[in-house]
């Protein structure tokens, strides 16, 4: 996402406004007005020859510095803009229009410096929205929700004309479990753009999120009574499957699959529906009848292996991962598989598992994973802490959290080593991580209790007993939803 | 921290199929993978057990519901036992609970007591000690309620629960009513149960676990419910799907009668657990006893006691509620004892099948660590399991492991020959590290049998100086396991008796020295699966001669006794210190 708050237009107009006003108060200085003069006319190699004297008479004056890399920033050279707005700043660290130069800069390619430069900004100017849409946005990306809401929500109208960014405070506002709020930000995301399909899916997605499964039909049903496409099928599919409207959710499913039967997704769709109801057979035959069309989806192998895992054909598991791989060496999920596969088919043989992953990982030791599944087959070892094996399984747990931080499984079995290893304070971090991303993660809950007990800190426990009881709740209901319906497939297909 | 196959399927998925928005959260499902097995130690070991019931004289069988198939919960969770010494000559009588069936009570169905003929067989006695009753029972516990001297029996039911007062002379009379325990609502499942003397008055109170809130008239039928399929096969339905039951407290008011104080004591607090065997025992020995309720699909409970006649329940902070990555289990029984030798009571509880049974260390301020993985019990989880005991079997100074099993759907068996009704016991020794080992024909026929067992006990019942086994089979004659065990192990063996204390010294905390070893061990009116062990505290002492004994009294009375020589039974009076034993021959 790579949002413009401040076009350089309305930063320059900005700034020489400022600077004139500025100028007004001392004598006259006409050397200065000729190059605001000049960059107003958007003559930027004449502003730099005229700043080249003034600065060589003045090198620790910082409006001129800012003025040079307003003249760089309108010539594109952000180098060179950057290298005088800093320099400005070193002479004078808090003058504003230098800050926000910089911090427009940095802003613009991504770069971290940008948050303490906008920090600095609204120190010196606490309202300033622009910032605080710039420092939001940035935290978004970063996946630090917190920090990207409490942002968000002081940037007012700013957001208004910025479509991504509202998204990013929407799905922010979800992930923090503020879904009324979240649902907001849709409505006015989709209100903003009423012709936009993407920006209605998005807030019946939110709606499916938060439960509003006939507010999220409702909002759907515009686009599915009039030739939906396939993406609004599968969201259909979704919302019925929530609302245990199994029958609509899988004929709107297969209705996509005809539709677009060379969209590999839908059958993967198709083959977790059938996963959730216990109806594994029913699966592989969609997915063959996807493979029969497009023999080369490396994704419809994955998704058929895991079928074939349920119904512990191991062999044609193994032989669908493989060809995955052999068919798409990038899609990763292949490897992870069959180290999955390898601990299910060896649960008793937890050596010959971890040949299995170790022979994987050297093949992909950037897969995270793989780094996970390694860490947890030792964690069922139950090596005491200390040794070569634990540690083993300890650092497997880090490097897998250090590759993807959203993966909380290898997160939950990095708080168990820590727990183990009596590393209190650590395995609760690790499970705050985790409740970040997964509120109602019972494992996190849980090790969480049990850490903050070791560590004599009682006083979140009760509230937490309270989450892990009603998470507990939610999982034993789901679970009786899964068994809820079984999916066949009729004489004939 | 295991992998399912559950696991497999959301973790791949997850990643390569379509999801809208984040992550699904976990899985309260249990498909657990056993732990490897490490090689054997090829170290041998002694104890050897025989089933030496039909020699016995127990013949009768245990009627407990349907024999073919079970169309409801209520006969698929059996019942429990107890060894006691009724008639206090000193050797070790048996107590067998009964059910019976649903379409009508057949003969043979009735709770029995047997008189320890002291050569190594029994006689039916239920009919003269007014003993005879037909219907569902489940729970037994045993404890001296009037401080007669003489042990009473209290058993739980579906229905109405009973209190057996012992009268001194090899007759019992029932005594529900009168004591105000009997119950006016609707029909309740009473499920574990403890005397338990929890404000230290010297009256031993009385805690009921209760399972489900159940009816024949709205309890869902096989195959009628998502809840009432196992591996595609219709069967009875439960526990999930159907309302928890509520636990009671009833507090013994010193004149032969009781108050049900569950609300005011704060027991009331737990309403969503299904509630099965009891232990009650001072867990963080602050000198006032706990109470632990194993619970079925929901977490397990342990009440401390805040020393002012109210509880608080903790067992999820403490450790002992749920798996190590938090998931509820089915908890069935529960085994007491000190397995690492630290003077401290850990904890055992077992599970149904495709779980392990969970180990919890105590640290001795009731805080538990899991250590299921750790002690190498995670190896089996091939059997669904009930009664449990953590006692030393071969007497060599450090506690065993032993539970028995058995499907609770018969019909499945039919369809899928994977899923035995009737498997066999499971005997795991400790090594002495910290770590067990499971043994199987080593431990003799007894052991590798096949029965759908649920309650057991484990007293000596030939007084031999070795640990015995009583088991109840699902529509079988039970089983008595006797230890025929070998070599020249030493052992000591403790009775207390009461004074200030209730008088059967029930709660009391004792503590060996023996060599460079302690072992705690408590003294419980329930454990295992709702069934009551021998009162006479046994300790395995290895090669050494004697030890030395610290006795906790349930009154708060701490004594020590230097020097007890082995192989002998020790009588302790509060107070008073040795006494003679009653009874006892050898």
């Amino acid at each position: 996402m790579k949002l413009n708050f401040l076009s350089y237009e309305i930063f320059l107009i900005v700034l020489l406004l400022m600077i004139r006003s500025n100028l007004c108060g001392q004598a006259a200085n006409e050397g200065v007005r000729s190059i605001s003069s000049a960059l107003s006319g958007r003559e930027f190699d004449k502003a730099l020859e005229l700043l080249r004297p003034a600065l060589q008479n003045a090198p620790n004056n910082p409006q001129l510095w800012m003025l040079q890399g307003l003249a760089f920033s309108g010539k594109d050279d952000t180098k060179s803009a950057l290298a005088s707005y800093r320099h400005a700043l070193k002479s004078s660290p808090d003058y504003l229009p230098a800050l926000e130069g910089a911090a427009q800069i940095e802003y613009e390619a991504g770069n971290e410096d940008a948050v303490s430069l906008l920090e600095q900004v609204l120190k010196l100017r606490p309202a300033d929205v622009t910032s605080h849409a710039m420092l939001a946005v940035m935290a978004e990306k970063k996946g630090d929700c917190a920090t990207a809401v409490k942002h968000f929500s002081l940037s007012g109208r700013m957001l208004d004309s910025q479509p991504e960014a509202l998204q990013g405070y929407g799905v922010c506002l979800l992930k923090l479990k503020q879904t009324e709020e979240a649902i907001q930000i849709f409505q006015q995301l989709e209100a903003a753009r009423p012709d936009d399909p993407r920006c209605r899916r998005g807030l019946a997605a939110v709606q499916l999120s938060a439960g509003k499964l006939d507010e999220a039909l409702a909002t759907i049903k515009p686009l599915l009574d009039a030739n939906p496409d396939v993406s609004t099928m599968q969201l259909a599919a979704a919302i019925y499957e929530a609302d245990k409207d199994t029958p609509n959710a899988v004929k709107i499913l297969r209705d996509a699959i005809v539709k677009d039967p060379m969209q590999a997704a839908l059958y993967v769709d198709f083959a977790e529906l059938a996963m959730d109801h216990q109806s594994f057979q029913t699966g592989v035959e969609m997915i063959n009848a996807g493979l029969k069309l497009q023999p080369a989806a490396a994704p419809l192998y994955v998704a058929r292996g895991v079928l074939y895992v349920q119904l512990a054909e191991y062999e044609k598991a193994e032989t669908d991962f493989q060809q995955a791989e052999k068919l798409d060496p990038s899609q990763g999920m292949s490897a992870a598989a069959e180290g999955m596969l390898a601990e299910e088919e060896n649960q008793n043989n937890p050596d010959q598992a971890l040949a299995t992953v170790r022979d994987k990982l050297a093949r992909k030791p950037g897969d995270a994973f793989l780094w996970y599944l390694q860490a947890a087959i030792l964690s069922k070892k139950s090596a005491e802490p200390g040794s070569a094996e634990f540690e083993r399984g300890l650092n497997s747990a880090q490097r897998a959290v250090t590759l993807q931080p959203s993966l909380t499984a290898a997160r939950n079995v990095l708080a168990k080593y820590y727990l183990d290893a009596g590393k209190s304070d650590l395995a609760a971090k690790e499970c705050r991580m985790v409740l970040e991303q997964a509120p109602s993660d019972q494992s996190a809950l849980y090790h969480l209790v049990i850490a903050l007990r070791k560590t004599n800190n009682h006083a979140e426990i009760p509230d937490l007993l309270k989450r892990l009881a009603r998470a507990r709740q939610e999982a034993t209901r789901q679970e009786g939803e899964r068994n809820r319906y079984k999916l066949v497939v009729a004489p004939g297909g | 921290m295991t992998i399912s196959r559950r696991s497999f399927v959301l973790l791949s998925l997850c990643a390569s199929g379509q999801h809208l928005l984040g992550q699904q959260p976990g899985i309260a499902s249990r498909d657990i993978v056993a732990q490897a097995k490490p090689a054997p130690s090829g170290r041998p070991f002694d104890a050897h057990f025989t089933d030496v019931a039909k020699e016995a004289g127990l013949h009768a069988p245990v009627i407990y519901g349907g024999v073919e198939s079970k169309k409801y919960i209520l006969e698929a969770n059996g019942c429990g036992c107890a060894f006691i010494d009724y008639d206090n000559d000193g050797w070790m009588d048996i107590f067998l609970l009964s059910g019976t069936r649903l379409e009508s009570d057949p003969a043979e169905a009735t709770n029995r007591l047997y008189k320890n003929n002291r050569d190594g067989t029994f006689t039916d006695v239920t009919k003269q000690a007014g003993l005879k009753a037909a219907g569902w029972a489940n729970g037994v516990c045993i404890g001296d309620y009037n401080n007669d001297g003489f042990d009473d029996i209290f058993c739980t039911y579906f229905g109405q629960n009973r209190l057996y007062r012992n009268n001194g002379n090899s007759t019992f009379t029932d005594v529900t009513k009168e004591v105000g325990l009997w119950e006016t609502g609707p029909a309740r499942w009473g499920a574990g149960c403890a005397f338990v003397d929890y404000n230290r008055d010297g009256h031993l109170d009385l805690f009921v676990s209760n399972y489900i809130r159940f009816s024949f008239e709205h309890a869902p039928v096989p195959g009628e419910k998502s809840t009432c399929n196992w591996k595609g096969i219709p069967v009875n339905c439960g526990p999930r799907g159907l309302p928890a039951g509520r636990h009671s407290l009833y507090r013994n008011n010193g004149h032969g009668t009781f108050t049900d104080v569950t609300k005011q004591a704060g027991i009331d607090v737990a309403t969503e657990s299904y509630g099965m065997t009891v232990v009650a025992a001072d867990f963080d020995e602050d000198g006032w006893p706990d109470i632990f309720v194993a619970c079925d699909s929901t977490p397990s409970l342990l009440f401390m006691n805040n020393h002012d006649g109210t509880f608080r329940e903790e067992g999820v902070t403490r450790g002992v509620a749920l798996s190590d990555d938090g998931m509820e289990q089915a908890g069935m029984g529960v085994g007491i004892g000190d397995y690492n030798l630290d003077g401290h009571l850990d904890l055992f509880k077992t599970h149904f099948i495709g779980d392990t049974s969970g180990f919890y260390r105590n640290d001795g301020k009731a805080n538990f660590d899991e250590v299921t993985r750790a002690a190498k019990i995670g190896v089996e989880t091939r059997f669904t399991s009930w009664g449990a005991g953590m006692v030393d079997l071969d007497n060599d100074g450090y506690p065993d492991v032993l539970f028995v099993t058995g499907s609770v759907y018969p019909e499945v068996e039919k369809k899928m020959p994977q899923y035995p009704y009737k498997t066999p016991r499971v005997l795991f020794r400790n090594l002495g590290n910290g770590t067990f080992e499971e043994l199987e024909s080593q431990g003799g026929e007894g052991i590798t049998a096949v029965h759908s067992s649920r309650g057991c006990a484990f007293g000596d019942f030939d007084n031999d100086g070795d640990v015995d086994v009583l088991i109840v089979n699902m529509n079988e004659p039970p089983s008595l396991l006797r230890n025929d065990l070998k070599g020249t192990q030493n052992w000591l063996k403790i009775k207390l008796e009461g004074v200030k204390s209730n008088r059967s010294a029930i709660g009391a905390r004792v503590i060996a020295h023996y060599g460079n070893k302690v072992q705690a061990q408590a003294l419980v009116s329930q454990s295992s699966y709702y069934s009551c062990n021998d009162p006479r505290l046994h300790f395995g002492l290895g090669t050494v001669n004697e030890a030395d004994i610290e006795v906790h009294w349930p009154s708060g009375l701490h004594e020590r006794y230097q020097q007890i020589h082995a192989n002998q039974l020790i009588t302790i009076r509060e107070g008073k210190g040795l006494v003679a034993n009653k009874g006892w021959k050898r």
